[in-house]
């Protein structure tokens, strides 16, 4: 078992050393000025862990903005608070606790709409800020305010090999969950009674789509932080929203936004000497911005200028 | 009353039903049988129940007693075969979602696709399996939007929104149509379209039970009438069910037990004997 591990362990080191020598040749393409902030392996690991998110994130984040989940995101995004902290203070890993909080604060969220008369955004807004206190009175005990700040609003430039191990563990999950049951998840976003009707197993979809947001909030944790991780969970979807009507399209745009802007966001937040999760989700939203006034389709400017044709 | 289950006669059989939002009880004592190979609407007022009926037929709901049974087995077991097609109202679907009007329709065969081996469910659609794309592209041609599939579905009107669904449910070939609404704010070509769909898909032997607003359609074209206020209040031909009279009493009935839960005597279904 233990050599299994070790194995194991091994293995995601050298795919992880083969994907930032990858990235590392896109790298060194472009011009000195760009590419001299990668040459140091915190940089190489920051840049990986960005990527990988980026990417996750850009996919979960269609269906959270197709199924309006963006207020269950920020939800289980806090709810992840005290796990952190509990499993700090057991000597665990901290995305195990984390993922355990998360779920059960959506179990609790789900149960609570059901089984009583409060509405599901009252239901979510008590469980996660309940959730979230108790976290933040628990690290105030145990840890100092920038570990606290670390956890809130990301430390991507100080990634360990560990926790870049888990988010690469966590995206190959997400990309073969989305694609193994691509259509069962479609399916459910777009008309859950229709695929009731055709005897899927609504509960297992529908708890499964948040288990894995769970999973990417958590592995999102060390880049962009519980407070910001939303906003890389809603802006590409949202973006992606903005420039097509077909879904994979949307996925591939979303990926894109996800991708570009955590890339970008680190490199600028370097550069600049700012906070590197702040960054990333400004860029973020300078895409959706971007997208609301170009969109070929749905853009405000394309709007105006189709009113102005017709008076 | 005499047992059916294993009757191939009847399609659908519900028994003892009762079903509540949150203890607010929406249907009582529903006892109903809907005879295969015909067709069958629903009518009642709003709030009556229908689609909360509709939404235990799907599964989406579950009844707090009662059975459900399809062709003599749990109704669940045809559901997971794909044999139970649903047409949603036009309100429950995000429009905006972005998706094809191809791929709309291609919804209706998920079910089957699960029979499929996995490595080919790992392919698009359109190619891994002709009899799918060939389902698809027969029930657009039927609702006549085919020359319509690459559209996105919101940029449809609202006649042809109400065809999508309508292909969805046929490109499924299910033996149950169940249909919520079908003709409710269409536009009378589109109407006239989906009355000779559905007249069709009788005649290839499928059941097809829809909940309508539209006397003057129900009245040329349905089989048998089944009228529901929580309570059944009456179960049998157009003619006999949908005479001003009866209809009158209908409405009434919703009178009545909104100012006061009157008990009303229990109405009892006869429509197998007389299918």
């Amino acid at each position: 078992m233990a050599e299994l591990m070790v194995a194991l362990g091994l293995f995601g080191d050298a795919v992880v050393s083969g994907l930032i020598a990858a990235l590392m040749v896109i790298v060194n393409i472009l011009p000195g000025s760009i590419s001299d902030a990668f040459q140091y392996a915190f940089m190489q690991r920051a840049l990986l862990t960005s990527v990988l998110v980026g990417a996750i994130c850009g996919i979960l984040s269609c269906y959270v903005v197709l199924k309006r989940w963006s207020l269950l995101g920020d939800a289980i995004s806090h709810a992840v608070l005290p796990g952190v902290a509990i499993a700090y203070l057991l000597g665990w890993p901290f995305f195990i606790g984390a993922f355990i909080t998360g779920a059960l604060t959506s179990v609790g969220i789900g149960a609570i709409e059901r089984h009583t008369r409060i509405k599901s955004d009252a239901a979510m807004g008590l469980m996660f800020t309940g959730a979230f206190a108790l976290g933040i009175v628990i690290i105030s005990k145990i840890a100092s305010s920038t570990h606290l700040m670390h956890i809130l609003f990301g430390n991507v430039l100080g990634v360990q090999q560990s926790a870049l191990l888990l988010t690469l563990v966590a995206s190959v999950i997400a990309l073969l969950v989305v694609w193994l049951a691509y259509r069962p998840l479609l399916l459910y976003a777009f008309d859950p009674q229709q695929a009731q009707a055709l005897g899927f197993n609504t509960s297992v979809i529908h708890y499964g789509l948040i288990l894995l947001l769970t999973l990417t909030i958590v592995a999102s944790l060390e880049t962009v932080g519980i407070i910001l991780v939303v906003a890389m969970l809603i802006t590409p979807g949202a973006t992606a929203h903005l420039l097509t009507d077909r879904f994979k399209t949307m996925m591939l745009i979303s990926v894109s936004v996800g991708v570009s802007s955590a890339v970008i966001g680190l490199w600028l937040s370097v550069v600049l000497d700012v906070a590197s999760g702040g960054t990333i989700v400004l860029v973020a939203t300078s895409w959706f911005f971007v997208a609301l006034l170009f969109s070929p389709k749905h853009g405000v400017l394309i709007r105006q200028w189709r009113r102005w044709r017709m008076s | 009353m005499a047992t059916t289950f294993g009757d191939a006669s009847v399609a659908v059989d519900i028994k003892g039903l009762y079903a509540a939002y949150q203890r607010h009880p929406v249907l009582e004592d529903i006892n109903l049988q809907f005879p295969a190979g015909k067709w069958t609407a629903i009518v009642g007022p709003n709030g009556a129940g229908k689609s909360t009926l509709f939404h235990v037929l799907t599964g989406s709901m579950k009844p707090l007693r009662g059975s459900v049974r399809a062709f003599g087995e749990p109704i669940s077991a045809h559901r997971k075969a794909g044999h139970i097609a649903y047409m949603a109202q036009r309100e429950a679907i995000e429009w905006d979602f972005p998706v094809s009007v191809w791929e709309t329709v291609m919804g209706g065969r998920y079910g089957h696709m699960r029979h499929d081996p996995l490595w080919r469910r790992l392919l698009p659609s359109r190619w891994y399996a002709p009899r799918h794309a060939e389902a698809v592209r027969e029930a657009l041609k039927a609702v006549d939007m085919l020359g319509l599939a690459e559209r996105p579905i919101g940029a449809l009107s609202g006649g042809q929104k109400k065809r999508v669904l309508l292909a969805r449910a046929l490109a499924q070939q299910a033996s149950i149509l169940l249909l919520d609404e079908p003709l409710a704010g269409v536009d009378p070509p589109s109407e006239r379209l989906i009355l000779n769909v559905l007249a069709r898909e009788r005649e290839a032997g499928r059941t097809v039970i829809m909940v309508t607003h539209d006397m003057p359609g129900a009245r040329r074209h349905v089989d048998h009438v089944v009228l529901i206020n929580r309570f059944i209040r009456g179960v049998g031909t157009p003619n006999d069910m949908l005479s001003d009279a009866k209809l009158a009493e209908l409405a009434v009935s919703s009178i009545e037990q909104s100012a006061n839960d009157m008990k009303v005597a229990e109405a009892t279904s006869y429509m197998a004997a007389q299918g």
